[in-house]
């Protein structure tokens, strides 16, 4: 389908479109001719991303500047969904105009997706792939291979050498499979290919993390163009993803390591001295004369990056006292020396970055200044003793990176040691939380460095909490209703059981009997009228397995057994990922299945239940944080402090963007349908803040519903939605076809133009403007008075 | 050295003199003393040393210990233990700060330095001869050592007064947080059953009139509350950008160990106001002019009444011949035309060397 926005010709792959799809691409179009960022919320499964790239790639098609796009996704799965479709976009594209465009795609993942080496890629940890393989492919191992010692090189890295460098893989778009398959045809690395071809790209897919981790991005990312179109899709979590790219934990166990790792490098060192000092020496010569920067020829091979931000970047010389090789081990040991002293507090505390300088400074007279060249310096020292075995220093990357964190920033951050594992462990195993606070922090340098940047996700509601927690300034916030020829989905909150007593997860009363009881009569009473599978969440994993076990007590499980099969989420990936295939072999055999899962793990997250493999969603309880984290509290006192949002409004802003997460989670498209239920009283109060979408969707009258309610409710939703329905039917209301379009074009034209010829007739008469004319209605009133008046008269 | 045997972690459990071990004794605590640094049980330190100082227990060790001296190892790596030790001690010595250098470079040479002798003395390498560095520059610096220590004190008595006043701050904002979240709670509650009262007194007929005030009042207190803390928080941010006080900046001397130090200024005394920029009016270079000079020509004129009834002055005429006579004296133009070639070494071949000629007859007729 071609239609024109404006004046931008458009493909669309499909014979229709959904009319929210047309509304979100003129939205964007009006962001990107304007430059600036937007926040947009469109309901799940109502093809966001095919909407998104359809427009963008006409919108770079067309116009002469040709901006690139870089467009971020959570998963790998999710990145390859789109990566699958952006190709089928293409050849569609290339099908209706009659050519093929020049046009490169690629998606960027992590080596251990992409290795092709025949030993590296059977490795199972995603550092050992990386440490293997820069040990395969770094810059020095070249050049000692050439100086004819006997080393390993990766032939697939070797043979790109031998191909142009702006032309390793031909135009067109790769999938990630695609691009390891032509890799493996032409024996080629698909990883440093895709890395290499990105200045040549047009659309970069990758995932958060290439963007927002300074340690990556820094080395992945630094070449794009100020122009760059940026899309974080799925971005409902971005502010922990920030968060989370900047908090580092150390345990008693990395430290020990890393003590390991800095008397290795000293060995290292003295080995080096013996027989080659003349390199140590350049080293010392060029630190001295702060030519670090110089060095920075390969990045590839970079062992660590520095974790601070490019703003908050210092460009002056590494400071004297650690320039020299073994005065910086000896100043990495002491720095471990006293984090190990601080692991032996026996109770919980937190501290600001300062006052730990402070102390720090008291104990050990190390200052600032070094402190924050550690990551820096450390990766130098480790390209100039050309370590190969990597992985073993990664506990000591991870204390540098720690200690120039630590150095640069003063607010925002906040130290937690942790004796205890958790409130009822007597064996102590502390951990020292490094955490940011601010996600602003880390995506500042996104903003300030792209024109446009656009966030697009299912749940965002409410809106401007996104832009007031990241800082950033949005020219077009907007959520999208769907549109639907029937009602597709059955939103329903449920605030009492059968016996009429009120069901919630709070605190006080989430153990109770009576709660417990009603909860398992609602998952019964469901799993017996819903076809197919059933999806139940719970908040925690703590409160699922006790009331689970309350359930079993109850003979509630063996009711469900009847009906359904029961399956549970584990925090094991393995064992979850088995739990949801079983879960899918139940539901396609017809013997129907539950899944008892939790509102903030995996399975909320990425995996979709469409159709059969999910009929209903039940929300037990509000999937509030665990509010006695010190991490969390510290969090809010400066979301309080700094973003003036306050405890209660973010905590139920959390909880409620997670339960919408989870309702998502079974509608994904028109065609399917679903019921969704929230059982907790709290949910009535907090609908406003439920998505446009779905509150829009669900009706006064059930919001406040008993089990036995609610079930009658839903066997009619069922039994109606059981009826054949048509794509015909949708025609023109949910689905638009070209003249559809059309129509909707002309209508809002004339509509305009209605508008405009107003304004201009208010012009015209010129005697009351507008401002005066509401006024004027105000005093209406007096105006009848002194009507009244005269007539009297 | 003995003191690395010590540092192996397993035998942390076993008094290394006495032999008791973690077992038998759950309370043992090891003590250590920064003349050795060897490591023994309190009960070890009690037995041996309570009767005055005795020699180490541990074999090849002669160090001579006193009680007084033990203390509880702050970390676990002995090494790490007397490295710090012997750090405090050259960082109080070796204390200039930053802003004493000429340059970072300096300054960055001096911290290398330090960390140098901090190395050596670690290491036992010309461990003398640093001492008597050390020793050297101690003595000869005592003042600037004195100047920046209190400096230092004084910045950390700064920092731990701001810290205490920020934490006092945040507590203060934590709890009028929590004030006016209960307030707020209280409000709405109160609204809610002054409407429900109303509603329960009132007619039918007005209770959607009653109903639509009361959301109207609740909504008005909230956007009154929220102007309210908006005040409330730019106090508090005035609060908080309450200037930090600068550091004073000292100067020091340049001594033989540390180099690169910036030098001192100290401010000239305030010289009296000067009209002529620096010209004297009555004074001269090469002469001193006399009451008179014996010249016969000029005798005639001395007391002739009709030249001097005019105000004909001789001694104004000695002053003026006297000038013009020694006028131009200290100028010497070789000199100034060498500087002037210098000044212009771009100029072209030619030019110089008609300025060379130039100048050169320019002597020829000063000569």
């Amino acid at each position: 389908m071609k239609f024109f926005i404006d004046d931008l010709p458009v493909l669309f792959p499909y014979p229709r479109i959904y009319p929210e799809q047309y509304a979100y691409m003129c939205d964007l179009k009006k962001t990107l001719d304007a430059g600036g960022h937007c926040v947009l919320e469109m309901p799940s499964g109502t093809g966001k991303t095919v909407s998104l790239l359809s427009l963008i790639v006409a919108y770079q098609q067309h116009y002469p500047e040709h901006r690139k796009l870089i467009y971020c996704s959570r998963t790998m799965s999710e990145i390859e969904k789109a990566l699958a479709e952006l190709k089928a976009l293409m050849e569609h594209r290339a099908k209706e105009l009659g050519h093929e465009e020049e046009f490169r795609a690629l998606g960027l993942t992590s080596r251990k997706n992409l290795c092709l080496h025949p030993s590296v890629k059977r490795e199972k940890s995603g550092t050992v792939v990386d440490a293997r393989c820069r040990s395969l492919t770094a810059g020095f191992v070249k050049e000692k291979k050439e100086r004819g010692e006997d080393v390993d090189l990766c032939v697939y890295h070797e043979n790109l050498d031998l191909l142009e460098p702006h032309n390793l893989v031909p135009p067109g778009v790769f999938t990630l499979d695609g691009l390891s398959r032509y890799g493996e045809e032409h024996k080629q690395c698909p990883y440093f290919s895709a890395r290499r071809m990105m200045p040549w790209c047009n659309i970069i897919i990758y995932s958060y993390h290439y963007l927002l981790d300074p340690k990556i991005a820094e080395r992945v990312s630094r070449e794009l163009s100020k122009d760059c179109i940026v899309v974080f899709d799925e971005a409902h979590n971005i502010d922990n993803v920030c968060i989370e790219s900047l908090s580092i934990d150390l345990s008693e166990d990395s430290l020990r390591k890393a003590t390991r790792g800095a008397s290795n490098l000293e060995r290292k060192i003295e080995e080096m001295k013996s027989s080659d000092e003349e390199k140590l020496k350049n080293e010392y010569t060029k630190l001295v004369e702060g030519l670090q920067e110089a060095e920075k020829a390969r990045e590839e091979d970079q062992f660590i990056s520095n974790p601070v931000l490019p703003d908050d970047l210092l460009k002056e010389a590494v400071p004297g006292n650690i320039r020299r090789a073994e005065h910086f081990v000896s100043f990495l040991k002491r720095f471990i020396e006293y984090l190990k002293t601080r692991m032996k507090v026996t109770h919980t505390i937190s501290e600001t970055p300062p006052s730990f300088l402070t102390h720090l400074r008291d104990l050990t007279y190390i200052e600032r200044k070094p402190l924050r060249f550690c990551a820096e310096r450390l990766t130098s020292l480790v390209r100039t003793l050309e370590l190969v075995n990597i992985e073993d220093y990664q506990p000591l990357q991870e204390v540098a990176t720690f200690a120039t964190l630590v150095a640069t920033y003063d607010k925002g951050f906040v130290l937690i040691l942790e004796p205890f594992e958790s409130e009822a462990a007597t064996v102590p195993n502390p951990i020292l939380h490094f955490t940011c606070l601010d996600a602003a922090i880390a995506i500042k340098p996104v903003f300030d460095r792209f024109s446009s940047v656009i966030i697009t996700s299912g749940t965002l509601s409410p809106l401007e909490m996104y832009p007031k927690m990241l800082g950033f300034n949005a020219v077009l916030q907007e959520s999208y209703s769907m549109t639907l020829a029937r009602r597709s989905f059955l939103p329903m909150i449920v605030t009492r059981g059968s016996d009429q007593a009120q069901v919630s997860s709070s605190f006080g009363i989430r153990n109770d009997p009576g709660v417990v009881r009603n909860y398992g009569s609602l998952v019964t009473e469901f799993s017996r009228i819903t076809p197919d599978g059933v999806v139940v969440f719970f908040p925690s994993y703590l409160y699922m397995e006790s009331i689970i076990s309350m359930w079993q007590g109850m003979g509630i499980l063996d009711q469900i057994w009847n009906y359904k099969l029961i399956l549970v989420e584990t925090p094991d990936a393995q064992e979850s990922s088995l739990a949801l295939e079983t879960y899918r072999t139940a539901c396609c055999n017809g013997r129907g299945a539950i899944l008892f899962c939790v509102a903030r793990g995996k399975v909320s997250e990425g995996i979709d239940f469409d159709h059969h493999y999910g009929r209903a969603v039940l929300c037990i309880g509000v999937p509030f944080q665990y509010t006695e984290s010190r991490i969390l509290k510290a969090r809010l006192e400066f979301l309080r402090e700094n973003y003036r949002i306050r405890e209660n409004d973010f905590l139920s802003f959390d909880a409620i963007r997670h339960a919408a997460q989870c309702l998502g989670r079974v509608l994904r498209g028109k065609d399917d349908y679903g019921v969704m239920v929230l059982a907790d009283r709290r949910f009535e109060r907090k609908r406003p803040q439920l998505p446009k979408w779905i509150n829009q969707a669900m009706l006064d009258s059930e919001t406040n519903l008993s089990t036995d309610m609610a079930v009658s409710n839903a066997k009619n939703f069922l039994r109606t939605m059981a009826q054949p329905f048509k794509s015909r039917d949708q025609e023109g209301i949910s689905t638009w076809s070209l003249a559809d379009i059309e129509r909707h074009e002309a209508k809002r034209k004339t509509e305009e133009e209605r508008m405009m010829r107003e304004e201009v007739n208010g012009n015209m008469d010129g005697v009351i403007p507008s401002a005066s004319r509401i006024v004027e209605d105000e005093f209406d009133d007096d105006i009848d008075e002194d009507l009244m008046m005269l007539d009297a008269q | 050295m003995a003191a690395n045997a010590m540092s192996r972690r397993d035998e942390d459990e076993v008094c290394p003199v006495c032999k008791s071990s973690r077992y038998l004794n759950p309370d043992m605590r090891f003590l250590i003393n920064p003349e050795c640094y060897h490591k023994m049980c309190e009960s070890c330190v009690d037995r041996i040393f309570s009767s005055g100082p005795a020699n180490c227990p541990v074999a090849g060790c002669r160090k001579t210990l006193r009680k007084n001296r033990f203390r509880t190892q702050t970390f676990e790596d002995i090494n790490v233990e007397r490295e710090v030790d012997i750090r405090r001690r050259v960082m109080q010595i070796l204390n200039r700060r930053e802003e004493e250098f000429d340059t970072k470079r300096n300054y960055d040479d001096f911290l290398e330095q330090r960390e140098e002798i901090i190395a050596n003395l670690v290491g036992r390498i010309d461990v003398s001869k640093t001492e008597a560095q050390l020793q050297k520059y101690a003595s000869e610096n005592m003042a600037s050592i004195r100047a920046n220590q209190t400096l230092e004190q004084e910045e950390a008595t700064s920092f731990q007064a701001r810290i205490s006043l920020e934490q006092e701050q945040a507590r203060i904002r934590r709890q009028a947080a929590r004030q006016e979240y209960e307030i707020e709670r209280r409000e709405v509650q109160a609204g809610r059953e002054d409407f429900l009262t109303r509603l329960a007194s009132g007619t039918s007929g007005d209770a959607a009139a009653i109903a639509r005030e009361g959301h109207k009042v609740l909504l008005k207190k909230s956007s009154a509350r929220r102007s309210e803390e908006d005040r409330i928080r730019q106090k508090q941010a005035a609060l908080r950008s309450e200037p930090a006080r600068g550091a004073g900046v000292s100067s020091a001397a340049d001594t033989g160990l540390v180099k690169g130090l910036r030098k001192i200024k100290t401010p000239e005394p305030e010289k009296p106001y000067d009209p002529f920029m620096g010209y004297v009016p009555e004074k001269r270079d090469y002469y001193s002019l006399q009451e008179s000079y014996p010249s016969q020509f000029l005798d005639n004129y001395r007391n002739n009444i009709s030249v001097l009834a005019g105000g004909y002055d001789l001694r104004e005429y000695y002053s003026r011949t006297l000038l013009e006579a020694f006028a131009g004296l200290s100028c010497f133009v070789d000199e100034e035309i060498t500087q002037r070639d210098a000044a212009r070494a771009s100029k072209p071949v030619a030019t110089e060397g008609a300025a060379i000629a130039a100048g050169q007859s320019g002597t020829e007729s000063s000569t």
